[in-house]
């Protein structure tokens, strides 16, 4: 009888073992439950009871190349996340900080096994679980390892954008050095150019104005400062052949500018006394009441040459067919692909796009001009080599369908792809 | 003030269009009109939305917005002859962090990417394509090589470089083309605009 | 002295013509509810239009040379009749207006859609049907619209397009809330420089919306902190600041989804970046507007323009033609000049 008391009392107290062991893990799973419901009050019916299976082997790793605010989290899904028939409704994601309490950052559809949890800060820890939801339950994960995100200062994912920049970077630094060294830079002959002398003879002919239009934009616009480059140019000689400049810009700082460049060249022509600031004006910065302006100038003074350097946007058809109603000489010149056309149309002589940078760098002769554009063919060259070299490679991996030139292929299409 | 709202819009449009016909009294009314209220209104725009807006209202909460205002107040020191040389600073600042931000924006989004794009297969066997994607890709790859070529300043346009280049201001014409005919399309855009202005909302024509 | 007599006289008959044509209107006197000329008169004018064209064809073979103002007289007819016509034209949808739609498509109801109106007033006739057409596709799929403008009008361009797609899809403003289903963050001035910095924060650029709401009491935004929370995105522009810069910046460097709509000016320098996958679509001028109506079925004044559009291209390549065959001709300059003042 005590045996048998024994045998029983060992078994209630097995029992009791038992139950105690299950509550010591149920009691977590249903506390956390009760937090995963944001805290709201947990009753007896909103307890989680995990009859949905919980995500496993969640990872937490730092997010390459950032500034230390995201750690990229991935999952194996619920083993009840299926297509059709799933239980899982959707998945939620909880992070946890130093001050231990856990925050609900995101909802994630079925299906998904992957998140970026930002907005972090560098420095500071993190721990993060997912809970599977179902319709009437949820299980959550088990808690992942603290992990603190870092900060990347070099983004080396980037490394091929890197490396052409060093190429052409260096490559113009190279050449203009170079130029300073008094090294002469070959630049072939630009067409346009030849007509600037012409369009000044003929408004010494006709003793009428020539109009020179710097563009619309502000000086931190290069296709700005390479027209008042070759300003420069245009104004020692109608300082030398005393004809006269006229000039509305429609920027403020152009005009200041404008008006140093012109005196500058009339004291090297050596007539400082027929410099007169009025030569340059301000009109609007309204892009059509400037044209309009313009416009006006154009047929009343009725200039002989009319000058369109810099960057345009629509105003330069109008301003062109203007300059050609009044039976003017026109050379233009802009990097704008858009304005091109008319200006092709319409003038008689047009730089086309970067031709305007070299054709300011050809008037000025100026080591950084002439550097930067020689350092800039080099990028132009390199383009064209792995153009050649890709497409006969692509071709003759359609053609032949060799493996190696599909790996070289596929390796000089990465070097050009940016990962973003 | 709708219907004199009307009646001055009216006015000035068939003012400016007046010109078409020739230079007179109307069109250059119309013209200082415009001038001075475009002028005008970039004065208040400028002041409320950048001066106010950006600065005199949040002066006090991003301390980074003096330096802002100091930069642009020695840009204004250019109206000075004497000690117009201290605009240059704000100047090169601006220049400077102007570059350095498109840099690397324009090398990814117009060199390499257009790069990339360009190396593609123009024809093989099994390579599925039709005649019309073909010679698109003959055009595109043959066109886009000779382009830059025609930029390319170190080396004069002679002999076989010389027709490359050529072939690249043909197919430079051509695209320019293209493009006047979508500008034309953009200029008629914006004429019917105003031609529907003209006849429906202010003289009420159109049903 | 007798041109100038004429002159005067024509001007003071258009001004009378205007006069009684505006007293006219249905909302004054209501002498006139507008004209539409019936099919069989407008197929009547092409052909009398065509007729004087072949008729302008004949006289410059025989060196009888058209004037400048004759053209623009052609073009502003061109432009002006077909808004009177009851014809319509048959509009063929493009593949890169499709990928735009199709976008859409794959978005799914409650994901939010960025507009950025990067435009004036002098571009609305091409660019405010693509935002009606737009807006209206997305308030239709439930999506949630977000609106900034990098041009100062580019905003009030946005409230006008509300406005017409309500009014047009009969909503009011419980069916269509303010702050929950699409907000209005206004205009921030910085070009470049504010889509860069959108990337990290939109709330350090638009602190509050264009009803001076602070951005954390928006409820459609507050939880958007930077174009990672955004699904799609599209950038309506006319020049500088436009989508050129939005690729450059956001999607090269944030990997943002972006479809674009551009004045037709604009398009062929974005052709690049459609074709180098930067760009998801792109409706590109009035053309493009009018295909995307279609495709959405809200038909809008693209449509209706579309006929102007195509009546002028046809007068344009006549005197192309006609010039062409002057330059041959004759000399240049002859060609250029004849029958100018």
């Amino acid at each position: 009888m005590i045996a048998s008391g024994c045998t029983a009392g060992a078994e209630r107290f097995g029992s009791y073992l038992k139950l105690a062991t299950l509550a010591t893990f149920l009691i977590p799973i249903v506390g956390f439950s009760a937090f995963a419901q944001e805290n709201s009050v947990v009753s007896a019916d909103s307890v989680a009871v995990a009859t949905v299976a919980p995500v496993t082997s969640l990872v937490v790793e730092d997010y390459r190349y950032d500034d230390g605010e995201n750690l990229a989290l991935t999952w194996v899904p619920s083993i009840d996340d299926q297509p059709v028939g799933g239980k899982v409704v959707g998945y939620e994601i909880f992070q946890i900080t130093d001050s231990g309490e856990p925050e609900k950052i995101a909802d994630v559809l079925p299906g998904v096994s992957s998140f970026l949890a930002t907005g972090l800060h560098a420095g500071a820890s993190y721990r993060f679980y997912v809970t599977a939801r179902a319709e009437t339950s949820s299980a959550p994960s088990v808690i992942s390892a603290a992990l603190t995100p870092h900060r990347e200062w070099i983004n080396w994912g980037l490394w091929n954008l890197m490396l052409t920049a060093l190429v052409v970077g260096g490559s113009v630094m190279f050449f203009i050095e170079t130029a300073r060294r008094g090294h002469e830079l070959f630049v072939r002959k630009i067409a346009g150019l030849e007509a600037v002398d012409e369009a000044i003879g003929r408004a010494t002919e006709m003793g009428r104005p020539i109009l020179y239009i710097p563009g619309i934009q502000d000086m931190d616009d290069v296709q700005t400062l390479a027209s008042l480059t070759i300003l420069g140019r245009v104004a020692e000689h109608a300082a030398t052949y005393d004809i006269r400049i006229r000039m509305p810009v429609s920027r403020s700082l152009v005009m200041t500018a404008a008006r140093e460049t012109i005196k500058a060249a009339y004291q090297a022509a050596g007539r400082p006394d027929a410099y007169n600031e009025d030569m340059v004006n301000y009109v609007t910065d309204e892009q059509f009441g400037y044209v309009a302006a313009v416009d006006g100038i154009m047929v009343r003074e009725r200039p002989a040459t009319v000058f369109l350097l810099g960057a345009f946007f629509a105003e330069s058809l109008i301003l062109a067919e203007t300059g050609n109603s009044v039976g003017a000489i026109q050379i233009a010149g802009t990097a704008r692909p858009a304005q091109l056309p008319f200006f092709i149309a319409a003038c008689d002589f047009t730089l086309i796009g970067e031709e305007l940078f070299a054709a300011s760098a050809y008037l000025s002769g100026e080591p950084k001009s002439l550097g930067s554009l020689k350092g800039q063919d080099v990028g132009k060259g390199v383009a064209m080599v792995a153009i050649v070299l890709g497409v006969v490679a692509a071709t003759l991996y359609a053609l032949t369908g060799a493996a190696w030139l599909q790996a070289f292929g596929d390796w000089l299409v990465a070097m050009f792809t940016i990962a973003s | 003030m709708d219907h004199l709202g009307l009646w001055i819009a009216g006015f000035l449009t068939l003012g400016i269009y007046s010109f078409l016909y020739r230079d007179n009294p109307w069109y250059k009314l119309s013209e200082s009109i415009f001038i001075g209220v475009s002028a005008g209104y970039w004065v208040v725009t400028e002041f409320w939305q950048n001066f106010v807006g950006k600065f005199w209202d949040q002066k006090g909460d991003d301390p980074w917005l003096w330096i802002g205002a100091v930069l642009g107040l020695m840009m204004l020191m250019r109206l000075f002859p004497k000690i117009g040389w201290i605009s240059r600073w704000p100047l090169a600042f601006v220049v400077g962090a102007t570059s350095g931000f498109w840099m690397m924006n324009y090398l990814t989004t117009n060199c390499m990417a257009q790069v990339q794009a360009t190396i593609i297969p123009l024809l093989g066997l099994g390579y599925e394509a039709s005649a019309v994607m073909i010679f698109s890709n003959i055009v595109l790859v043959v066109g886009t090589f000779c382009g830059v070529a025609y930029f390319f300043f170190s080396k004069a346009h002679t002999g076989v470089f010389g027709a490359t280049a050529r072939v690249g201001v043909w197919t430079i014409m051509v695209t320019f083309g293209a493009m006047f005919a979508l500008t034309i399309m953009n200029r008629m855009s914006l004429l019917i605009g105003r031609t529907s202005f003209i006849f429906g909302e202010w003289l009420g024509l159109i049903r | 002295m007798k041109t100038r007599v004429i002159e005067i006289g024509v001007l003071v008959v258009a001004a009378v013509g205007c006069v009684i044509a505006y007293l006219g209107k249905p909302n004054i006197f209501g002498w006139h509810s507008g004209f539409v000329f019936s099919p069989t008169v407008s197929l009547i004018i092409i052909v009398l239009i065509g007729v004087s064209l072949l008729w302008m064809l004949i006289r410059t073979l025989q060196n009888r040379l058209v004037g400048r103002r004759i053209v623009f007289l052609y073009v502003g007819i061109a432009i002006s009749l077909p808004l009177f016509m009851s014809i319509t034209q048959n509009i063929v949808v493009s593949e890169n207006v499709r990928d735009v739609y199709t976008a859409l498509d794959e978005l799914d109801p409650g994901e939010k859609v960025l507009v950025s109106f990067d435009y004036d007033p002098p571009s609305a006739p091409e660019l405010q049907p693509m935002a009606e057409a737009f807006l209206a596709e997305c308030f239709k799929r439930k999506l949630k619209v977000i609106i900034i403008g990098l041009w100062p009008m580019g905003p009030i361009q946005a409230n006008m397009a509300i406005d017409t797609v309500m009014e047009r899809m009969g909503l009011d403003s419980t069916q269509l809330v303010y702050g929950v289903d699409y907000c209005n963050l206004g205009y921030q001035a910085g070009n470049e420089f504010v889509i860069q910095r959108m990337g990290t924060s939109f709330e350090a650029m638009f602190g509050n919306d264009v009803r001076g709401t602070p951005y954390r009491e928006v409820p459609l935004v507050k939880n958007v902190k930077n174009f990672s929370n955004i699904d799609y995105s599209f950038n309506l522009s006319s020049g500088f600041v436009g989508t050129v810069e939005w690729v450059q910046v956001a999607v090269s460097r944030y990997g943002l989804r972006l479809g674009a709509g551009n004045t037709a000016v604009q398009a062929p320098t974005v052709y690049p970046y459609l074709r180098a996958g930067l760009l998801t679509g792109l409706l590109a001028g009035m053309n493009g507007a009018a295909e995307f109506e279609k495709l959405t079925d809200f038909k809008g004044k693209a449509t209706i323009f579309m006929l102007s559009q195509t009546f002028s291209h046809v007068i344009v390549i006549a005197f192309i033609i006609i010039g062409n065959v002057a330059f041959f001709r004759g000399g240049r300059k002859t060609a250029l000049k004849g029958g100018s003042e």
